[in-house]
């Protein structure tokens, strides 16, 4: 049955009220240095700007008293596939930008294993904990009330230019709401289907159209239930007297205390600092160490 | 559960909400779950969260295949985030493409249920042109590849003429769309790969093949299966609800 468990691993979407500074900050301040933290780690290209990122991040999980381990469970489902991504890049990496210089470490047939590839992995691996560790801090300390909130404010201005944005943070807080929901569901679709002879113990292996046809039996009634879900939510969002936004006021009032702002400055700052130093240079000198260790490594092995 | 005539804004919001939740949830899962379907090339897996796209559009409207189409785009953009697939890292090749999937598939919806048999035919004769412009545009890439695509595109305008000759315009409507959304999906974010130069024009056309296909069918299955059912359910309640 362990096959049925995996959606339980989605840490996303829960919120934990510890009541840390991270959790009191403003969320429009919350958002966009989430948004800044998540755009530097995607273009993060070296090794010490993504170490960096990474003791920043736990020096802010620690800020806001959340447990570690809770956040990076949402990665073992996750984990044979980025395994299978690692070695395609490690043996099958050609660099593209064509700026840096990749000195082969081993080639063996068609496969070449550079610096360039080894450095892929490392990037990515890291790259992969800081967005987990980012999106769970994000989630963790924030209740999606908050968050619609401060999207809402954030967008606001837009609206005077016609853009929904009342409504457009609505669906995503209705998005947000309904992820964990749908997730059971689909548990217990699968359970329901495997109860009727389905059979879902192909999950890995290359069964093409056997997977396929797997899915289409999971995916239908999926997609009635949360249909139907949408049906109930908004009859009860009309007997509700939901009229739309305009004119609508709000019992929160997000008011920014000045420590929101050092923290967002700080953040900014940082994010910036890490985003345009040219970190080639140390990188460099690492790089080659840590090279010359592998090959001192492989050779001994080798022989 | 009396039938409801009047679209609000409301039910909008909600169904984009809530197909946004799948998106963003087979989007989680990733290749682990339903979200993709195993193919026998390099890419491995095709797509199926386009489908709740095409169907909020079908159901909702252009808007709101709008917002799951920016929905899907950056669910992909933040997957290529996390697993390093520089491909679609690029916002222009994961979310402005997929902005069109709702539109298409709506335009497809909602026209093709009003178009006489005659309409239909021209506009079958115009795509036939099109095609025609585009083999021959394959023949200077690969022979091979421009024969192949000659067969399939005829095979699917000839499926197009098919539908658009059988009297009930609904069931051929939802075919259409789905088979519309799949390919806006599949071209669009193809020809932005080659146009940023991602991937050479020949690989492209050979995973627009081989992804696409598998694509198109199982979205038309599963579009035809959802709405089909729930326009159903609408009217009356039976059956098991899993």
């Amino acid at each position: 049955m362990s096959e049925f468990s995996a959606f339980r691993h989605i840490t996303i979407g829960q919120y934990l009220p510890v009541g840390s500074f991270v959790h009191g900050l403003d969320p429009r301040a919350k958002i966009v240095m989430f948004t800044l933290l998540v755009a530097t780690v995607a273009f993060a290209n070296s090794y010490t700007a993504s170490v960096l990122l990474l003791l920043a991040l736990l020096g802010i999980v620690y800020l806001a008293h959340t447990p570690l381990r809770y956040a990076l469970q949402g990665l073992r489902p996750a984990l044979p596939w980025i395994t299978f991504f690692a070695v395609l890049q490690l043996l099958f990496y050609r660099d593209q930008y064509g700026s840096e210089v990749c000195s082969v470490i081993w080639r063996g047939g068609f496969v070449t294993v550079t610096t360039c590839s080894l450095r892929q992995i490392g990037l990515m691996a890291l790259r992969l904990l800081e967005f987990m560790i980012l999106i769970s801090l994000f989630t963790l300390t924030s209740t999606t009330t908050q968050l619609t909130h401060g999207l809402e404010r954030l967008l606001h201005p837009l609206e005077r230019f016609s853009f929904p944005a009342h409504e457009l943070s609505l669906v995503f807080a209705i998005a947000l709401r309904f992820a964990p929901t749908l997730a059971g569901e689909l548990e217990r679709i699968m359970k329901a289907q495997a109860s009727r002879g389905a059979d879902f113990g192909e999950q890995g292996r290359l069964r093409f159209i056997q997977r396929t046809r797997n899915m289409l039996p999971l995916m239908v009634p999926l997609f009635l239930s949360a249909l139907r879900r949408a049906e109930d939510l908004t009859l009860a969002m009309e007997a509700r007297g939901y009229t739309g936004g305009r004119g609508r006021t709000s019992f929160i009032q997000l008011r920014p205390v000045p420590s929101d702002y050092l923290a967002l400055a700080l953040v900014t700052i940082f994010c910036a600092a890490v985003a345009l130093y040219n970190f080639r240079a140390i990188d460099g000198l690492v790089a080659t160490a840590v090279g010359g260790y592998i090959k001192d490594v492989a050779s001994l092995i080798v022989r | 559960m009396e039938n409801r005539g009047t679209r609000t804004v409301v039910r909008k919001i909600v169904i984009a909400g809530v197909l946004g939740a799948i998106i963003a949830l087979l989007g989680y899962l990733g290749t682990a779950g339903p979200g993709y379907i195993p193919v026998p090339t390099p890419a491995q897996h095709a797509t199926t969260l386009h489908v709740p796209v095409i169907i909020g559009a079908i159901l909702e409207g252009p808007i709101v295949g709008l917002v799951l189409g920016l929905l899907f785009g950056l669910s992909s953009w933040f997957q290529a985030g996390l697993l390093g697939v520089v491909m679609f890292q690029d916002p222009l090749v994961a979310i402005l493409p997929r902005l069109f999937i709702g539109l298409t598939a709506w335009a497809a919806y909602a026209g093709f249920r009003k178009t006489g048999k005659y309409a239909a035919m021209a506009l079958a004769g115009c795509l036939l042109v099109l095609c025609g412009a585009f083999v021959y545009w394959v023949l200077a890439v690969n022979v091979l590849l421009a024969v192949v695509f000659a067969i399939v595109l005829l095979a699917l305008v000839a499926g197009f003429v098919f539908l658009a000759l059988r009297e009930n315009r609904e069931l051929q409507a939802l075919i259409l769309s789905g088979a519309v959304g799949t390919l806006t999906n599949t071209i669009l974010v193809l020809t932005m790969l080659v146009l940023r130069g991602y991937l050479p024009a020949e690989a492209a056309l050979v995973a627009g093949l081989t992804n696409g296909i598998p694509e198109t069918i199982v979205a038309c299955i599963i579009v035809v299966a959802v709405v089909g059912a729930w326009k159903g359910i609408e009217t009356r309640r039976a059956g098991s609800t899993v």
